[in-house]
């Protein structure tokens, strides 16, 4: 490392591929952490794990006793083990005691993607709450039709403020905090909506997984999804550099396509609108003779038409969904046991196949990615695993907990993975790190390394 | 690649456990222990098929599950990868099977197409009329569509390039064993493989035999080697397909020891 310092200031090393060095390295050696620990408050299975993300400081836990907790992930409460071992225990916890708290468990804790003011709560007794952080008091709340599974909020948003959830009703519900009341409702699935997870290249794109094992893509400025993922739509591996321009538009029209065709398609923003029927004149197949020949279809909006399209991503529910950073592939784990990772442009499957043997099938879990796109985190029944997501192979098992893993999360400014399982604890996975002053100084309250020495003034 | 030789003809060569030699004859392993693992998607799919065990009671056309791919070729993204340019190259079907989540069962075209052959006359000894439907779902159905379902409204359309199309014909096809309704979707059929009914129970009941047999040891282990050589009671089908399949959907896995291979129940 050190002489990777000296070259990155002799020049010889780019910054950028310098700090990717480490951080992959660092990633690469995460093992049960030992020096660092979370004391969770939960009575319950945790079930939901964010870590903020305009400091990387707090994180956030939401749990099936109804209890949600914040912990400083940076400063510790205390220290024990003869000041080797931080322990984080929890800045507040808001429970079923709180006059506004929810009565049954809590299925998805977030933080307000701007700032740590705020964070969003939705649970299984219908309601979302938005709170105020530092009051610890509910200023929003909304009744959803069902059970809420997940909920999110777009980081990239400037121009709305929309808490996209996911219930076991057929449609998605926007709900808008500036206003306090529903501005969108999606459908378009078929059952409940497992997972909702917003796009990380455009503030307007939304995808959701839902239990009869769909993905769609919704652009909200508009009715209907713009893409129904198809598991049989499949390219074999990245998409070469170079695109043929073909007639037929792929996604949607997974039920036309000539089996022969390659699966080249030419790029298009997500946002750019299409219409149904243009595709069907364009693709020279027997379709149009069949459209022709009698169906009788109501006159569906052309947006609507998607709901239609029975394509499935996965023989089961869709029990998790991950952008990666760069908005272009999707990561999807199903209730069939299976991982598949997507491309999101031209919309089909890349058939990279994850090792995973078994994955939970009744709850929704949340995964992680490194943001180069290089390793995925999933939580695979009571262990972890790290899988290589362009070979499929697993890199590292972390193995912990004592029950079913349901989430995790990855920070990227520390390189540490907070895991939550059903056996009520929270775990900290952090990059091995020596401890030298285990011998000389043992006696000392704060060791030396946990001392921040610029934390001083007159 | 040359014909593959039945198991009266195998010659008694030793093969490296690891790889299969490249050249064109190669022996049809005896035992499992030395053909576990293959370099190439198609080449472990003719040797399986020529290992198919022989079933006196059905006459069924060999298949092979994905499973059992995986437990034989490293690189299972190779594998889904060679499987879909296989299938888009129409040299093989990929059927879904109703036992378990996740289980595909893998057809070479010509075997499929006996199959139907089979399915036709034994059809025509049961003196059904209507047996144009056949040649009609033989010549553009199978040709075009290659996924493993098919939506009703595109059935009849395809069906209606050989003639005129009534419900009775569908339902001889699903009486047939061609196509099976969707459980979850009343207007999506699967395409399946007729005759196959009693095997897929036999394979149920084979898995269960095997791992419980394997729980119920001390260890939950035992060596390849003998463990080969046993009978499952309630499965038609031979050991050795059962242990690969197992092996490739991660039930079990298999530990290399100074005595040999051990198979033991893997707990996750």
């Amino acid at each position: 490392m050190w002489k990777d310092l000296g070259d990155r200031e002799a020049g010889k090393l780019r910054p950028y591929s310098f700090s990717n060095r480490i951080t992959s390295d660092r990633i690469a050696s995460l093992q049960l952490s030992n020096y660092k620990e979370i004391v969770s408050p939960h009575r319950g299975a945790v079930n939901s794990l964010q870590v903020d993300l305009t400091e990387g400081r707090y994180l956030l836990s939401g749990a099936s006793d109804a209890s949600a907790a914040v912990y400083d992930i940076q400063r510790a409460t205390e220290y024990e083990g003869g000041s080797l071992v931080a322990k984080h225990k929890s800045i507040f916890v808001v429970d079923k005691q709180h006059e506004h708290g929810h009565k049954y468990a809590i299925s998805s804790a977030i933080w307000y993607p701007i700032d740590t003011g705020l964070f969003i709560t939705g649970s299984y007794d219908h309601y979302i709450n938005v709170w105020d952080t530092n009051t610890t008091q509910v200023v929003v709340n909304f009744k959803m039709p069902g059970k809420i599974y997940r909920t999110a909020m777009s980081s990239l948003a400037t121009a709305h403020m929309l808490i996209a959830a996911g219930t076991e009703d057929v449609q998605v519900r926007l709900c808008d905090i500036a206003s306090g009341a529903f501005a969108h409702t999606l459908s378009g699935h078929r059952d409940g909506v497992m997972t909702v997870e917003w796009s990380t290249s455009s503030e307007w794109v939304l995808v959701t997984g839902g239990c009869d094992g769909a993905i769609r893509f919704w652009d909200i400025r508009r009715a209907g999804c713009f893409l129904v993922l198809d598991q049989s739509q499949s390219q074999l591996g990245r998409r070469p550099p170079l695109l043929e321009r073909s007639a037929a538009n792929k996604a949607p029209m997974s039920k036309s396509l000539p089996a022969s065709q390659s699966v080249n398609v030419r790029p298009r923003a997500p946002q750019k609108k299409f219409a149904y029927g243009n595709g069907s004149k364009q693709s020279a197949t027997g379709r149009t003779s069949s459209q022709a020949k009698g169906l009788v279809r109501q006159r569906l909006h052309p947006g609507m038409l998607s709901s239609q399209d029975r394509a499935t991503a996965h023989y089961g529910a869709v029990t998790g969904l991950k952008v990666t950073d760069d908005g272009m592939y999707l990561l999807s784990a199903g209730s069939d046991s299976r991982l598949r990772l997507w491309d999101i442009v031209s919309g089909c499957n890349t058939l990279v196949n994850f090792e995973t043997v078994r994955l939970q099938a009744s709850k929704a879990m949340q995964l992680a990615i490194t943001n180069d796109s290089a390793l995925v985190f999933v939580p695979c029944m009571t262990a972890v695993k790290a899988f290589d997501v362009w070979s499929g192979k697993t890199a590292m098992t972390f193995r912990g907990h004592y029950e079913y893993v349901n989430c995790c999360w990855l920070s990227l400014q520390d390189q540490e993975l907070y895991t939550g399982g059903n056996d009520r604890q929270i775990l900290v996975w952090s990059p091995s790190r020596l401890n030298f002053d285990e011998v000389d100084h043992g006696s000392r309250k704060e060791p030396i390394h946990a001392q921040d020495q610029d934390n001083w003034s007159d | 690649m040359e014909a593959i030789p039945g198991p009266s003809t195998a010659r008694k060569r030793r093969r490296d456990e690891e790889n299969v030699p490249e050249s064109e004859d190669y022996d049809e392993a005896l035992s499992l222990e030395q053909s576990l693992t293959f370099s190439d998607t198609l080449v472990a799919l003719r040797i399986m098929r020529a290992q198919f065990p022989q079933i006196e009671k059905v006459s069924v056309q060999p298949f092979i599950l994905r499973s059992q791919l995986y437990s034989s070729v490293k690189d299972r993204t190779q594998v889904d990868r060679e499987l879909e340019s296989l299938r888009r190259d129409k040299v093989l079907r990929i059927f879904k099977l109703n036992t378990g989540q996740d289980d595909h069962a893998i057809m070479f075209m010509d075997d499929y197409l006996n199959q139907i052959e089979r399915v036709i006359k034994r059809m025509a000894a049961k003196k059904q009329d209507e047996l144009a439907v056949f040649e009609w779902f033989k010549t553009h159905v199978i040709t075009s569509k290659l996924e493993p379902s098919i939506e009703h409204q595109e059935l009849c359309s395809l069906l209606s390039f050989g003639g005129n199309v009534k419900d009775e014909h569908i339902s001889l096809l699903i009486n047939a064993g061609l196509l099976t309704r969707q459980l979850i979707d009343p207007n999506m059929y699967w395409f399946a493989i007729p005759n196959i009914g009693s095997l897929l129970k036999g394979l149920s009941q084979g898995r269960k035999e095997l791992l419980s047999f394997l729980n119920r040891r001390r260890y939950r282990e035992m060596m390849l080697a003998p463990l080969e050589k046993k009978r499952l009671r309630l499965s038609p089908l031979d050991m050795r397909f059962h242990l690969r399949d197992l092996i490739g959907s991660g039930h079990v896995k298999t530990v290399h020891t100074p005595t040999g291979l051990v198979v033991r129940v893997s707990k996750d």
